[in-house]
């Protein structure tokens, strides 16, 4: 063991021979193998030194010591310190949770042996490799995918809101865990800061803003080249969400730009040429599924598997990302909204009624008789939504674009009865418990109030007390909160699937 | 779908009998379970082998890395170690086996060719004729290796990218040689649409391994 201090003062020991070597850095294991510390072969400038040091010191501070920084904290693996040896410098990072490393590995027993390797992203988000090659308890369900994606998308808008970019975003740098649907931002000490710390790499194949590629073969000196900062964050951003949800790259379809030199092609198709595979208007760049593998199918098919199949708020912004936003960066969907486009499509899930279905859950249609896009097996029960109203100067109760559908058992939250709270890192440990919850009893659905002290049926009045509780029935409005905020739901019953559209009256 | 193919070309003439035959068989095998770790490599790799000696054989066609069968090469007693026949055939195969782009769909990455040899080519003729042709077959990379003190790196030189030498020919030497091959290769199949026109740059290669050029 090699003893030493770091350069803010405290004593650390690390093994004086490296386990493993990064692009950059070669890294060595830090005493009782908590942390690992990543010495770079080459010193970095006064000016990477002055990065680093803000990156361990101020920026660290005011993302992991501020509000919800517990939370925060497992979203990265922030550097901790700094430790100068050898003539070069090296960053104290912690150990990855223990989720985030193969338990079971690959098929039939681990034939490919990588049990107890990182869960790289690109495991999870190829077809190919998600079916063929995973162990099926490693690859988790679509809401495991979906929570990775709500983690993904807080990290990078808590960076953001500081005013940092990460600048490579891939799946290359954030390991996931489908199956606890975890997600961790890892190689941090890149991070760019607009006129302060210029970006040091273009960034990852696949994920490369347009603009990016379409002028890396300018001087970096010119003034048109476009380098990494927050707005290619949100086209890399947008591509991963893309990826995990659908199982296909977003601008990767038939249309050919240069059929002699291969990397050309590529770079005009994820550059200056750059088409949405699933463009309405164009289908020119659609994926031909003649020319796939077996094992990514249907995924590839994008008139089997459309994007409407993550729900029409991540539909929109994909449109966002990839229509209006793809070559005009300022129209790109931040962090923030796709934060909140998948919390509330969280609320729109229904859970597979078949046992073996590989996406266990998937986004209401709003259609009467809703059916799995993964297996195809019919829902075949009835569906309550509720609509949700928020209070706004005074007595009005106007509509928040937020639905929640209801299945037996769901729980209500905080986030759902007032209009303030998001479930976020910023939520009050107090309202973090369940407040009430959704039951089916001899055909008819309940709701059960455990924590709501202002809840009402607001036609009749009557209060519906906590231990309480009230039958849901079509069209009736329940009022959740009357505190600033407080909400509303309208209730609808839908998809029953014992009476015909006529009956219904629809 | 893309794919990055890869053809290796090993050298199974007589002067490679014994351990060296079993150390490249064991290095092969290790470079198929490296690559089959690593989930880029996993999802556009397809490698071809050729082995030569006094002929050329395509012991395996361009197949997907994890559908590559286990590697088991034998050698003659003895005989000449024809270099200019494999770069034939291997500029045969990359002609009618690696994709163009069409309207049937998108070409393949440029290929990669690793040459390991511990002779020098007996087919002079041949070979002098081929080193041209290999030249503009299109491929990305061409890494040569010259196993041992009998390899001819001049042969190599001209036509190979990057050319390393072993001083000898033993397993570690192999290990550390094919451990370059797949980084080379895993490097390949992330580093895919690197931009227009850039020079593929290769990682470094092992300490233990010389490099000529």
């Amino acid at each position: 063991m090699i003893r030493t201090t770091t350069l803010d003062g405290s004593d650390i020991a690390f093994e004086p021979k490296h386990f493993a070597q990064g692009g950059m850095k070669n890294v060595h294991w830090v005493e009782g193998r908590r942390a690992v510390i990543g010495f770079y072969r080459n010193k970095p400038d006064p000016q990477g030194m002055e990065r680093l040091q803000a990156i361990v010191g101020a920026h660290r501070k005011s993302i992991l010591e501020g509000a919800g920084g517990d939370t925060l904290a497992k979203l990265f693996r922030w550097p901790e310190a700094l430790v100068a040896w050898n003539n070069t410098i090296g960053v104290v990072v912690p150990v990855f949770d223990g989720q985030f490393f193969f338990e079971y590995g690959s098929f039939d027993n681990d034939r490919l042996r990588i049990k107890g390797r990182e869960k790289e992203g690109k495991w999870f988000a190829s077809a190919h490799n998600r079916t063929t090659f995973l162990d099926g308890r490693e690859a988790g369900d679509w809401l495991g995918y979906l929570k990775i994606c709500i983690r993904l998308a807080r990290a990078v808008r808590r960076m953001h809101a500081s005013g940092l970019a990460h600048s490579d975003l891939s799946y290359k740098n954030v390991l996931v865990d489908p199956i606890t649907g975890d997600a961790c931002i890892i190689d941090i000490d890149g991070l760019v800061v607009p006129d302060k710390f210029p970006p040091e790499v273009v960034g990852t194949p696949d994920f490369v803003a347009p603009e990016v590629v379409a002028t890396q073969h300018l001087e970096i000196t010119d003034g048109r080249r476009k380098l990494p900062s927050m707005q290619t964050d949100l086209h890399a951003l947008a591509v991963l969400i893309y990826m995990y949800l659908t199982l296909r790259h977003p601008l990767k379809g038939r249309k050919i730009h240069d059929p002699e030199d291969s990397a050309k092609d590529d770079a005009l198709s994820m550059g200056k040429q750059a088409l949405f595979i699933e463009h309405p208007g164009d289908a020119s760049n659609r994926i031909n599924t003649e020319h796939v593998r077996d094992s990514e199918l249907p995924w590839a098919d994008t008139d089997k598997m459309p994007m409407t199949l993550c729900g029409p708020l991540i539909a929109d912004l994909f449109q966002k990302a990839f229509i209006d936003g793809l070559h005009d960066p300022a129209k790109r969907p931040r962090a923030d909204d796709w934060e909140r486009a998948l919390v509330y499509t969280a609320d729109m899930l229904l859970p597979c009624q078949n046992a073996q279905c590989t996406g266990k859950w998937f986004v209401f249609d709003n259609s009467h008789d809703p059916t799995c896009p993964f297996c195809h097996t019919a829902y075949g029960q009835d569906v309550p939504i509720l609509n949700l109203y928020s209070a706004r100067s005074g007595e009005s109760f106007r509509p928040d674009s937020y639905r929640v559908t209801v299945y037996d058992g769901i729980g209500l939250y905080a986030w759902h009865a007032n209009r303030f709270k998001s479930p976020n890192e910023r939520l009050a440990a107090a309202d973090r418990a369940r407040l009430g919850y959704f039951r089916k009893h001899e055909g008819k659905w309940h709701l059960v109030n455990e924590g709501l002290p202002h809840m009402k049926d607001v036609k009749t009045d009557a209060p519906i007390a906590i231990g309480g509780s009230t039958l849901l029935e079509d069209g009736a409005q329940i009022l959740l909160d009357a505190q600033n905020g407080g909400r509303l739901i309208h209730v609808q019953l839908a998809g029953d699937p014992k009476k015909t559209p006529r009956e219904r009256g629809d | 779908m893309r794919r990055l193919p890869v053809y290796i070309l090993l050298d199974t003439s007589g002067s490679m009998r014994g351990e060296p035959i079993h150390a490249v068989n064991n290095s092969m095998q290790v470079l198929l379970s490296t690559l089959r770790q690593d989930p880029h490599a996993l999802d556009t790799v397809h490698i071809s082998l050729i082995t030569f000696d006094l002929e050329a054989r395509v012991m395996q066609e361009l197949t997907p890395l994890e559908q590559f069968p286990a590697v088991d090469l034998k050698t003659p007693n003895s005989g000449p170690t024809f270099l200019g026949e494999a770069l034939k055939t291997v500029g045969q195969k990359v002609k009618s086996e690696v994709r163009v782009g069409s309207d049937d769909g998108k070409g393949d990455w440029a290929p990669l060719l690793f040459v390991m040899t511990d002779g020098k080519p007996s087919d002079t003729q041949t070979f002098n004729e081929q080193v041209e042709a290999i030249k503009s077959a299109g491929f990305a990379a061409m890494v040569g290796c010259g196993a041992g003190p009998s390899a001819d790196v001049t042969a190599l030189k001209r036509f190979c990218t990057s050319v390393a030498m072993l001083d000898t020919l033993d397993g570690p030497g192999f290990e550390q040689f094919f451990q370059w091959v797949s980084d080379v290769i895993a490097d390949g199949s992330r580093s895919q649409n690197a931009g227009p026109a850039q020079v593929t740059e290769l990682p470094p290669p092992p300490s233990e391994i010389n490099i000529v050029i």
